[in-house]
This record gives structure tokens, sequence and C-alpha cells, in this order.
């Protein structure tokens, strides 16, 4: 049974898509259309189509494009924000596909409604399968999480191996059946495909892009100009373009502001990328010296180097802190960054203090606020002994954020 | 000279200049009659720009834009006599545009020179008025000293009081976890290209609406703007009595610019560049960052406030002020121009500058900071050199209360003078506050010893108000003055 849906089913869905849609090309040429309805209706028409075809293609394309480049999904796939947001967006535009094809079928569901005048029985059955694929779709990346990992171990190498005219089916058949069932419906959208108006994908009018402009005239001029209220008339007047000359106009200036924009993004995406890219530095352990030179219950002054030093950080390279070592075995250090503004406060030996030198905060000598307005206590640098070493965890300089 | 006209011809029979530009020039402007000398503000600041520009371009050439070795470019660059005055240059260069720009803010808002039909000339000088404090704030970092050092890490503290993303601001800022090697070439490149860019973009914006528009004419009370006939209105008074902007009134522009370039480069020449502070070292931690007089103001500002208010003005303070900037052209940008019928515009100047000029003046002091350099008293202000009054002036001193508190002109004043706390307070009040301390003091309890505690007091208690020296032949005189005025 599952050798007949998955490897011989696929076949003769592909012959029967290809070999009809042939004839039907060559025999009924302009039924490769998708007889548009938009005469009769347009408003719920609108709502449904729009979201239908954009939600469709774009599903489409993360259907198809992990398919063709299974090692490329693999690597964009591998980090969990990108796989989030792409599972994320997948599922937001299979509910915007389920809205576009709910509405599609409702507006032909009214007996007197003109839609519904123009439903063949072929209208209905595509409807159907292409709502059940949606709605298996939806429900797949529901309850079957991360489905765009999965379907590059699954799905991908059965397509592959029928394409490769050894069909394997063995990654497939142990699916949960609505998984199966979602798999085999797609190849019978593939198979109504010559059968119903779904032949309109190949007659996409994108010649209309290059094609020569055509001359529509208008009883009346169709924009009427808004009359300009600026009292600088224009120093070189061009000649009143056409009314039919506007369309291609704008057209190019479209264009023009399309490729602009592109050639910009290629340029500044990655320039802004780089501009935000924080380097992640590791955190090392860097040691401070003996843990016996340091005498207990006495803030010192130490420096270390911090965890990303460049051949050219000099100085800056340096990071200090306090350092009190308070039993033998157990130091503390903090940062001198006061939780204020960042001065560098000082110990005060016989006070016991820390103070700030920008706006006076305090802190006692455990960190906690004494004064002034640092909102919180010292950060502290985690420390270890080791081998008779202290040593110190370079960290960020702290920020105070609220 | 004739060889010079003749070039001249044919370069302009070439470009077509005087044909294309010689109007732009020439283009009428109204008579400003008793406010002329006010126009000059606008043309000043972009020649002190300029300035700016010729300077930081030389500059560059020797500046090493890395942590580690930009400190001592920059001392290369001051040991060198023509280097040390075009550090100078741009010092002082960067200070008038500053005051320049601010003088031209208010004569624009002054004049209602922003309404109808010149709000976007406004909106342009918001924007450049902002990146020019961010070229002030961002050059100054860029002397990289121990003063530049710490301002990096202060802004960065400052964006991390941003909602949600100040973290991740704060260190965007430092290019890094902390300030290292990436920091000053981020800020370089804002301070070289990035924000200069801008600033030629929006002056090309600006002037191009200065032209577009025309300069606005002097206002007059009772004389209100009208948007459906002012341009209309203001042609006709071009018509009518209109000047040719160059040379009849831009001569003042160029002399006035010329005051400017003269007074920076005698300063320069004078005063010098600001002197380059200790290297920076991170580890160096007897820092007392304090930014340039331009930010003094503000250091003042966000010193002063209460804390409690002090999360939300490091935030909204810029951007309420940004804010406003934006919202004046938008709002009353028609009717009166004149300041004499908007007196509440020239109180909000007057307040904003006297603000300012008052918190510049604290900040210079900023008794908010503790005088952490501040040394043992002397015995003669102690007065006796040992006893437990002169152990409590050594405590006084070892324990930090000077850093904050005066006694007799020494010590900090963060905290009230104690000069006369003998008279003013009973040693279990004074030992009541060592011990709970206070807002802005920390409490010492657990920190002093009893015997400590006694003679601390015992120093405070001496502490009476001053009393002169009276020479003997006067004594009796005093007295009886004394007696008959009671």
């Amino acid at each position: 049974m599952q050798a007949f849906f998955f490897i011989a089913f696929p076949y003769i869905a592909l012959i029967l898509a290809i070999g009809v849609g042939l004839y039907r090309y060559f025999s009924h040429r302009f039924t490769y259309s998708s007889l548009s309805s938009q005469l009769l209706e347009n408003r719920h028409l609108f709502w449904g189509s729009v979201s239908w075809h954009y939600g469709i293609t774009l599903i489409l394309v993360a259907h198809v494009l992990p398919w063709l480049f299974p090692q490329v999904a693999e690597a964009v796939l591998g980090d969990a924000t990108r796989l989030v947001v792409l599972e994320l967006t997948g599922l937001a535009l299979g509910f915007y596909c389920v809205f576009g094809i709910i509405v599609l079928i409702a507006r032909r569901l009214p007996n007197d409604s003109r839609a519904r005048a123009v439903t063949s029985s072929m209208d209905w059955i595509l409807l159907l399968v292409l709502a059940f694929q949606v709605l298996s779709g939806v429900g797949v990346a529901l309850f079957e999480r991360w489905g765009s990992v999965w379907y590059l171990s699954t799905a991908v190498p059965w397509l592959w191996s029928l394409v490769r005219l050894h069909p394997d089916a063995s990654t497939v058949t142990g699916l949960p059946v609505f998984i199966q069932a979602h798999l085999i419906s797609g190849f019978v959208v593939i198979l109504l495909f010559p059968f119903t108006r779904l032949v309109h994908v190949f007659a996409i009018p994108i010649e209309y892009l290059w094609r020569p402009y055509q001359v529509v005239i208008w009883n009346r001029d169709p924009r009427q100009p808004v009359s300009s209220t600026s009292a600088k008339a224009p120093t070189v007047s061009m000649p009143t373009p056409a009314p039919n000359d506007l369309d291609r106009r704008r057209l190019l200036v479209r264009l023009s502001l399309l490729t602009g924009s592109v050639s910009a993004a290629i340029v500044g995406i990655p320039s802004i990328a780089f501009l935000l890219g924080l380097r992640k530095a590791p955190e090392v352990w860097r040691s401070l010296g003996a843990a016996d030179s340091f005498q207990i219950g006495q803030a010192v002054e130490v420096s270390f180097l911090d965890s990303s030093p460049l051949p050219w950080s000099g100085v800056t390279a340096r990071t200090a802190a306090w350092l009190r070592r308070e039993s033998p075995e157990q130091f503390i250090a903090f940062a001198i960054n006061c939780t204020h503004l960042g001065c560098p406060v000082r110990w005060l030996p016989n006070a016991d203090l820390f103070m700030c030198p920008c706006h006076g905060g305090v802190f006692y000598k455990d960190g906690t606020v004494a004064s002034g307005p640092p909102p919180k206590a010292l950060v502290t640098y985690p420390v270890r002994v080791r081998d008779g070493m202290v040593e110190i965890l370079t960290s960020p300089l702290p920020i105070t954020s609220i | 000279m004739r060889v010079l006209k003749q070039i001249w011809r044919w370069f302009d029979d070439l470009t077509g200049f005087s044909q294309s530009l010689g109007p732009i020039m020439a283009h009428p402007v109204p008579q400003a009659r008793k406010t002329r000398w006010f126009y000059v503000f606008g043309s000043a600041t972009l020649i002190a720009f300029l300035v700016q520009v010729g300077t930081g371009i030389a500059l560059s050439s020797a500046y090493v834009t890395g942590s580690g070795q930009a400190y001592d470019s920059l001392r290369f660059i001051t040991s060198s006599p023509i280097g040390r005055i075009i550090r100078g240059i741009h010092y002082f260069g960067a200070s008038a545009m500053i005051i320049l720009i601010g003088l031209h803010t208010i004569r624009v808002y002054l004049m209602g020179a922003y309404k109808y039909p010149r709000q976007m000339n406004w909106l342009t000088g918001a924007g450049l008025l902002l990146f020019t404090l961010l070229m002030a704030f961002t050059g100054q970092l860029l002397r990289w000293d121990q003063m530049g050092f710490w301002t990096a890490v202060v802004a960065a503290e400052q964006a991390g009081r941003a909602p949600l993303i100040g973290n991740w601001l704060g260190h965007f800022l430092l290019a890094g976890n902390t300030v290292g090697g990436a920091t000053l070439s981020r800020f370089f490149a804002a301070h070289v290209f990035f924000l200069p860019a801008l600033m030629f973009l929006f002056i090309a914006v600006h002037l191009y609406l200065v032209i577009f528009n025309g300069i606005s004419e002097p206002p007059k009370a009772g004389r209100p703007v009208d948007p459906r006939t002012y341009r209309r209105w203001y042609h006709s008074l071009l018509e009518r009595e209109g000047i040719p902007f160059w040379p009849q009134a831009a001569w003042r522009d160029v002399f006035f610019g010329a005051i400017v370039v003269l007074a920076i480069f005698v300063l320069a020449l004078v005063v010098g560049p600001p002197e380059l502070g200790k290297p920076p070292d991170p580890t160096i931690i007897s820092a007392s960052p304090r930014p340039d007089w331009y930010f003094m103001w503000y250091f003042a500002l966000l010193s002063l406030i209460p804390k409690w208010s002090e999360r939300w003005v490091i935030i909204l303070g810029p951007l309420v002020f940004g804010l406003f900037l934006i919202l004046v052209p938008l709002l009353g940008s028609r009717v009166e121009r004149s300041p004499l019928r908007r007196p509440w515009s020239i109180l909000i100047i007057l307040s904003v500058v006297f603000v300012i000029a008052h918190y510049w003046v604290i900040g210079i002091r900023a008794p908010w900071s503790p005088r952490l350099d501040a040394l043992p008293l002397p015995s003669s202000v102690v007065g006796v050199a040992d006893g437990p009054i002169a152990v409590g002036a050594r405590i006084f001193y070892d324990k930090g209360c000077e850093y904050c508190h005066t006694i007799s002109g020494y010590g900090g004043i963060r905290g009230p003078d104690l000069s006369d706390a003998g008279d003013r307070m009973s040693p279990a009040q004074m030992a009541t506050r060592i011990f709970s301390g206070a807002e802005n003091m920390p409490s010492y309890r657990g920190n002093l010893k009893p015997e400590e505690l006694a003679s601390l007091l015992a120093f405070l208690a001496s502490r009476h108000r001053m009393q002169l020296p009276k020479p003997p032949a006067l004594q009796g005189l005093v007295q009886q003055g004394a007696t008959n005025g009671r």
C-alpha cells in the first residue's frame, strides 16, 4: 500500500500532470489561465486571493529551497534563533493561507453568489484539496514541531530518490499518518494541475515587465493632476507626457527605485552588520599572583589583561579590580567602576570604604552602597585560588541598566 | 592680472558658473536694518565648521587610531609647534562652533524665523545642532588621555540606562565587553566620517533651503505670518527693497567670520590646546573624570537632580530636548514672529541661558565631588600638636571625613563645613550623625573604636568660629562699641 502511495503514485501524478498539461497546452491553449472571476466580484476575492497567493508562494519557496539545497538549509537551521524565527514565520504564513483559502471557498458558497455560478466541480475538488493541504501543513507545524529540520532527513531524501529514479520510501514510511497524508495530497495537487485552473501558475504574465506599452484611451483623464499651490514654477518645462506614457514612466520609476534599493541593501546590510557585530569575547581566568602575597583584610588594586586584547590595544587592554583576601582561602574582587556612572572608585584603607571621585558615591567594604547616588552595590568578579595562585575571571565592563 | 582674467573667462565659458551660480550669490535678500548684525551667526557657524574640517584633516594625517598609540601620537603632534597650534585651533574652533550655533539658534528662535515657510530650515538646523554636540562629545573622547578614556566609560554607562536595550547599547558604544582596542576606532569613525558626512548633507540642505525660502525678513510686531499670502508678500518685499546678498549683505558675514577665525587663532596661539592628561590606562584609578567646558553644565545638572529622577533624566532629558526642537516649528508656525509679541519665547531663552550659565558655574566648582587629594590638616589649623584633639584631627583625615567636609578652608565641600562644628552641635548630636550617616554620608557604625570616636568628637568640639586676633590698642574700643551697641 505504502509502495503505491509513495512510489507509484508520485510518478503517476507527475506523468499525468506533464502529459495532460502538454496536451491541454497544444489543444486548448486559451484555457491556460486562472479563469479569473474578478470582473464578477471584487471584495472577498481581494482578501482571499492576496492572502492565499502571497502566503502559498512563500511557503512553496520554503518547501522547494531546502529540497534543492539541503546542506545550506541544514547550516541555516543549525542556529536555534534562526530556526525559531523561520518556524514562526512559516506558521504565520500557514495561517495566512488558511485564512485566504477559507475566504476563497466562502465566497463561492452562497447560492445566489455570482462566483458560485461559474464554479465547476473541478474547482470544488481543487479548493478542497488545497484546503486540506494547507490545513494539514499547519497541523504538522503545530503538532510535529521543527518540521523544517526533520523535513531534511525524511521527505527530502525520498523526493530526491524519486528524481534519481531509484525510489526509496524508507525515510517516510515511518512518519505519522497525517504527515504522510500531507505528502500524498501534495502529489494530488500536482495531479490536479492540468485538469483545473491551477495551470495558471505556468501562465504568469511576467513579460508584462518588458512588453511594449499599450495605448489605453480614456474618455476622461483618469488622474486629474492636483493643481500645484507652489509659488515656484519649474524653470525648465518638459513636454507634457501623453497619458499613456504615464504608466510606463511609473513602472520605470518603480523599477529604478527597486534596483537602487537592492543595490544599496547589498552594500548597506553587510556594513551595518559589521558595525553591529559585537565580538563575543570568551571569559578567561587570569592569574593575579600567588595567594600568599596578599594580606588578609586589605583591598589592593590588581590589574590583568582583558579577555580579548588586540595587538593595538596598548594599555587599554588592561582591566583593574580591587582584590581583598578575606581568609586564607577566600578572595573577593570588586570592579573598580562605580555603579553610578562608571568612574573608578578608590579604596580608603583606614576608613574601610570605597569612594567615588565623581559624585561622591561611597561603598562599604563588602561593596554595598553606603551613601550617595549609586543605585546598587559594586559589581564583583569571580575569583578562585588554584595551585596557590589567585585567578580572576575576565568579565564585561559592568553597566548599570534599569 | 590680464592672464588671470583670461583664464577665468575660459573657465567660466566651459563651466557656466557665472550664469548658474552668479544669480544665486546675488539673490535679493530683505534689508535687515537695525538687526543686520544678528544675521551673521549662521554663516559664522559654517566658517567655524570649515575651520574644523581643515584642521581636522591636518590632525588626522598624524593621529594614530589605535587605543594603544593614539595618546602617544597626540603627544607627538603637540610637541611640534605647528601641531600644537593646529590642535589649539581645532579645540577653540569646536568651542566657537558650539557658541555660534547656540547664538544662531537663539537668534532664529527669538526672531520667529522658523515660522512658515521655514520650518524645514529649522528642522535641518536642529539636526546640525545635535550633530555638533555629538562631534564635541566624540572629539573630547579622541584626545584619548585619561579623561577621554573615562568619557567612553561614562558614555556607555549613560547609554546603559536606556530601557531594555541599555546593556547592549552600552557595549555597542564600547565595541566590545570592555574599553579596548576597538573602542577608539569606533568613536574615530563617528567623529571623522559618519558625523561629518551627515553634517555636510544637512548643511547642503540647510543652505539650499535658505536660498529656496529666502532669508527671513526682520520681524515686525503686529505683522503676523499668513501662509496663504506670505510667499507672494515676501517676493513683493524683495522686489521693492531687496538688496543683492553678495556683496551687500554677505560682507558682514565675511567680516564677522574673519573676526571669529582671528579669535580662534589668537586663543590657539596664546592659550594653546587642552593639556593631555595621564595616559588612558584603566588601572590608573586616581582619576576624576570631568567633561570639557561645553558639557560642564550637563555634568552639573545630572549631579544635582534628585537621585530618584536620575534614571529618567539621563534618558528622557536628551529626548525631551530633541522633541522640543522638533515641535518648535510644528506648533505655532503661523501668527506673530516678533519677540515683542512672544514674551514666552524671551522667557524660555532667558531661563535656558540662565540655567545653563548657573549650572556651568556650579559644574566648575563641582561641590558634589569629594576632594580625594585633600591633605591632613596642618597643626596651625588643629591648634595643638598632641593630645586627643590632634589624634581626632588625624582620624578626621584617615576616615575620609575631610574629603567631603571643610575645616578652616581645608578639605572638600560635598558635606557641610565643619569649621565651627563645636558651636553648632553637641558631642551627642555629632555622635548620632556619625553613627547613623545620611543620604550622602556613610554610616561609621562599627568603623570607629570607642577611643577613636572620643578623640574625633573632642576634635570636632574644639572647632569654633574663628576668633580674629585684635590689636591690643583697639581692644578697649571694640569692647566699648560692643557695650554701646547693646
